[in-house]
């Protein structure tokens, strides 16, 4: 590679200016509107709010994932001493800063558990410490699934993500004043460990929030598929953003098709390796074929799920596969949009899917006697996919939460003016 | 030989071409975008590494070798899966464990693996073959300084057979655009180093000959027949320097390595005397019977109890060593038999819960007492052989536990479930 280098553009706008509070509004607006559309719909469900806060879990951890995967890309990028991301790190660094405002929207999972609501996580229901009814779950729920235990990990999560985050936002803003190139040095310095504790709290936040919905089940690659799976969200909404920023007249000269084309490369691989990851877990579980590990797949390969599992393979995996391999999908714009738009749609299906089977957990006997008894247990045509317009709008009112939290950090630079690999980045081209 | 034809001056060979130098990756780069303007194209850049813009400025097209390496991957992963279905679900189709002989999930694996072999072995081909790789009898290499490209030197080479091309206004041209230095390159004079070197092919024909070998070996093997004994590659490990049990050894008077049990003795934990735990038979002055009951304690004095643990070791070891024919709920439908049944033989392993009939006919291991149970697990029954060898005694009991167990809940009436559960019941 030749080290080629460009100036910033004299005419390229580079401050955000408005552009954040006209985010924050639209995100606002967006959260209100629907989220009352949400609590009226939750309401009238009449299951004691259990779809709205299935809906809630699987719209939480949508929007927690598109911070969670651009933390990622802004670690990697210090520690391998990357040079195509410095004109859109700072976009990053401004989406990693929502995770605050996203830890605080994920309270109400929380309050409702510690007010002991039951109905969302099978573990706290008292039947599931019942060891006569569940006796090989009695260690999980002993040792690790307890509200107060759950609750304190939550913050810690949050606590650590928004550490992490706030860091290398803040050492960068830095290097914007002073222009010092030994801050780019400390930053690499401590991406080390944060990529450490960023991969075990991702794979914990993963195991929590999301697997303990089916508790008995358990897989330990998940955490690695749910990172995956976010890294695809992420990347779609960092093209998103970087587009939108352009329109409104921000970082022309200095985000080009070039960058466009590597942020479609990351969305491309880690499609493929979210696939590998499911397509491992599916693997071995089948073969293994474990009573225990295969009533996961059970009721999604079989029933009405197995036709949203379909739908996944085809439309999260295959088409996309095939289409963002090319080019061109990836360097023009509206091919760009519709991609990232369809993988972000996909990325909640998956998100859905891995959750909502989980949902009935009636079993009927003899058409007369119904018992509660738990996540995945009974007869297949017990489960219905049965889409909710709760389940929509619990997740828009989270977007506008998300979109408001992103927004809110669009202030100063939009560029790491002083970086030093910056010229670097402004002239990079694909080969 | 360079020095020579500079030496000798251009009276060797016809012209090839022009071979201009520059500084810089960016002089090279404005240079092939004005060689190209002038509507030059047999000419190519040579450069350590790859170099930003110069594919437009030379005026290549895209390459088309991703499509071909998507092509190959794709026949890679469709290749991989029919090799699967001939191997497995058409030419010798193998029942393993009851699993199905075709199923897509199992054969993605090795689908995958041959897409990615298939697509880089055409990468890396397609990329040889595109570039006309390889060249080492290129007439450039009789310059020295070109042996600068891999290192710290750029390179526009013209060549003359291009229409275009003249010799003084070709030569302006690249100095117009900066080169440091234009040569005239000739070719060889002698007409056999203008082609691909003989050691070369030589080389090629020789190693593909000697890569042949072991396949030819094997092909003798396979067609012929020898007294020779095989050949040992590991002759130490082959013939170790130690007796068997039934090898003769002449240091004893009977000539027999294998030295046996001392008269009178009993090995530790070899001592059998306790006929109901290890026979299963109940011991009178009137003779002896088939024991109905259990063993009181195991020999080392712990009492021996029927409970759940005795049960699910039962199941743990029957599951392992009786179900391959009795099937898991041993009814007889294990995996052998299901084999034989599939290749049309007739012999059926035992059916161990079927009840007899009104007669007392049937049902042989329903009737059999506890002991004779036992005694057919430890030596055998018709073609059943036994598993003394296997199954240590209270494993064994273990077993005959289960089985009892197993007979009473396949044989089980509706008034053997709780009155409180009777419902659940479909």
């Amino acid at each position: 590679m030749s080290a080629l280098t460009k100036s910033l553009h004299p005419d390229d706008k580079v401050k955000a200016g408005k552009l954040g509070s006209g985010m924050v509004k639209v995100g606002i607006g967006l959260a209100a509107l629907f989220g009352i559309l949400s609590i009226i719909l939750g309401a009238v469900h009449g299951d004691n709010w259990k779809r709205f806060f299935y809906a809630y879990v699987i719209g939480w951890m949508f929007i927690v994932s598109i911070p969670i995967g651009m933390l990622w890309l802004v670690l990697l990028h210090h520690l391998v001493r990357g040079r195509w991301a410095t004109a859109v790190r700072r976009l990053c660094e401004c989406m990693t800063l929502a995770f605050p405002v996203v830890f605080i929207f994920g309270l109400p999972i929380i309050i409702a558990l510690l007010a002991g609501y039951s109905d969302l996580y099978y573990w706290n229901h008292p039947d599931a410490r019942n060891a006569a009814l569940n006796p090989h779950m009695q260690h999980k729920l002993s040792a690790w699934l307890t509200p107060f235990w759950f609750a304190f990990r939550f913050v810690v999560y949050g606590a650590i993500y928004t550490g992490i985050s706030m860091y290398f936002a803040k050492k960068s803003r830095e290097q914007d004043d002073s222009g010092d190139p030994k801050i780019s040095d400390r930053m690499r310095i401590a991406s080390g460990p944060a990529m450490i504790l960023y991969a075990f709290t991702t794979c914990a936040l993963a195991f929590d929030v999301l697997m303990s919905i089916a508790p008995k089940w358990y897989s330990t690659i998940y955490g690695v598929g749910y990172w995956a799976t976010s890294e695809v969200g992420a990347f779609s909404a960092l093209a998103l953003l970087v587009l939108w920023v352009q329109r409104n007249g921000r970082l022309v000269h200095s985000i080009n098709e070039e960058h466009y084309h590597d942020i479609g490369k990351w969305n491309f691989s880690f499609t493929f390796f979210w696939a590998y990851t499911a397509f491992s877990q599916f693997m071995l579980q089948w073969y293994g074929n474990m009573p225990e590990e295969t009533v996961w797949y059970k009721y999604r390969m079989f029933g009405e799920w197995q036709w949203v599992s379909i739908a996944i393979l085809v439309g999260y995996w295959a088409f996309p596969f095939v289409f963002l391999m090319s080019r061109w999908t990836k360097r023009i714009v509206p091919s760009l949009v519709f991609f990232s738009v369809w993988q972000l749609a996909f990325h909640w299906l998956n998100l859905y899917w891995n959750a909502m089977p989980s949902y009935d957990w009636e079993v009927t006997y003899e058409g007369t006697q119904k018992l509660v008894q738990g996540p995945l247990m009974g007869s297949l045509a017990h489960h219905h996919v049965g889409l909710s317009a709760v389940d929509f709008t619990v997740w828009i009112a989270l977007v506008g939460v998300l979109i408001a939290a992103i927004g809110r950090n669009l202030t100063g630079n939009l560029i790491p003016t002083k970086d030093p690999t910056l010229g670097m980045s402004l002239a990079h081209e694909q080969l | 030989m360079a020095t020579e034809i500079e030496t000798n001056g251009n009276g060797e060979g016809e012209l090839y071409g022009l071979l201009a130098e520059f500084d810089t990756p960016g002089e090279l780069v404005e240079a092939a975008r004005k060689v190209h303007d002038a509507g030059i194209t047999e000419f190519d850049c040579y450069s350590p590494f790859p170099v930003h813009g110069i594919d437009p400025a030379m005026g290549i097209k895209r390459t088309i070798l991703p499509l071909i390496i998507f092509g190959g991957g794709f026949s890679g992963a469709m290749g991989g899966l029919a090799l699967q279905w001939y191997c497995n679900a058409h030419a010798w189709t193998w029942n393993i464990s009851g699993k199905p002989t075709w199923s897509i999930p199992a054969n993605i694996p090795v689908a995958y693996e041959c897409a990615i072999l298939i697509a880089a072995l055409t990468s890396f081909l397609g990329m040889w073959i595109f570039n006309k790789l390889p060249q080492v009898w290129h007439p450039f290499f009789r310059r020295d300084r070109f042996a600068h490209v891999t290192d710290d030197a750029f390179f526009i080479g013209i060549e003359a057979r291009d229409r275009r091309f003249d010799q003084d206004k070709t030569t302006k041209l690249l100095q117009d655009a900066g080169a440091i230095n234009v040569e005239n390159v000739y070719l060889d004079p002698d007409p056999a180093k203008k082609q691909m070197p003989k050691w070369i092919t030589a080389f090629i024909v020789a190693s593909t000959a000697f890569a042949l070998v072991p396949f030819a070996i094997a092909a003798k093997a396979r067609n012929s027949k020898s007294t020779e004994p095989h050949i040992h590659i590991f002759p130490d490990m082959d013939y170790q320097p130690k007796y068997k049990s039934d090898q003769m050894m002449d240091v004893f008077a009977d000539e027999r390595a294998n030295r046996g049990e001392i008269q009178g003795t009993v090995a530790r934990g070899w001592l059998t005397t306790d006929d109901l735990f290890y026979r299963g038979l109940e011991t009178s002055e009137a003779g002896a019977k088939w024991t109905t009951a259990f063993p009181k304690t195991y020999p080392d004095g712990r009492p021996f109890v029927v409970d759940m643990d005795l049960l699910q070791r039962g199941r743990n070891r029957f599951e392992i060593y009786c179900t391959p024919c009795h099937g898991y709920d041993g009814r007889g439908n294990g995996m052998i038999p299901e084999r034989v049944k599939l290749t049309g033989g007739l012999w059926q392993a035992r059916n161990l819960i079927e009840a007899p009939d009104k007669d007392g006919k049937g049902g042989v291991a329903v009737q059999m007492p506890n002991g004779q149970l036992f005694n057919t697990i430890s030596n055998g029954y018709n073609t059943m052989m036994g598993y003394a060898a296997q199954i240590p005694h209270a494993d064994r009991w273990a077993i005959v536990a289960y089985v009892r167990a197993l007979q009473r809940a396949q044989n089980a009436a509706q008034t053997d479930i709780p009155a409180d559960q009777q419902g659940s019941l479909r």
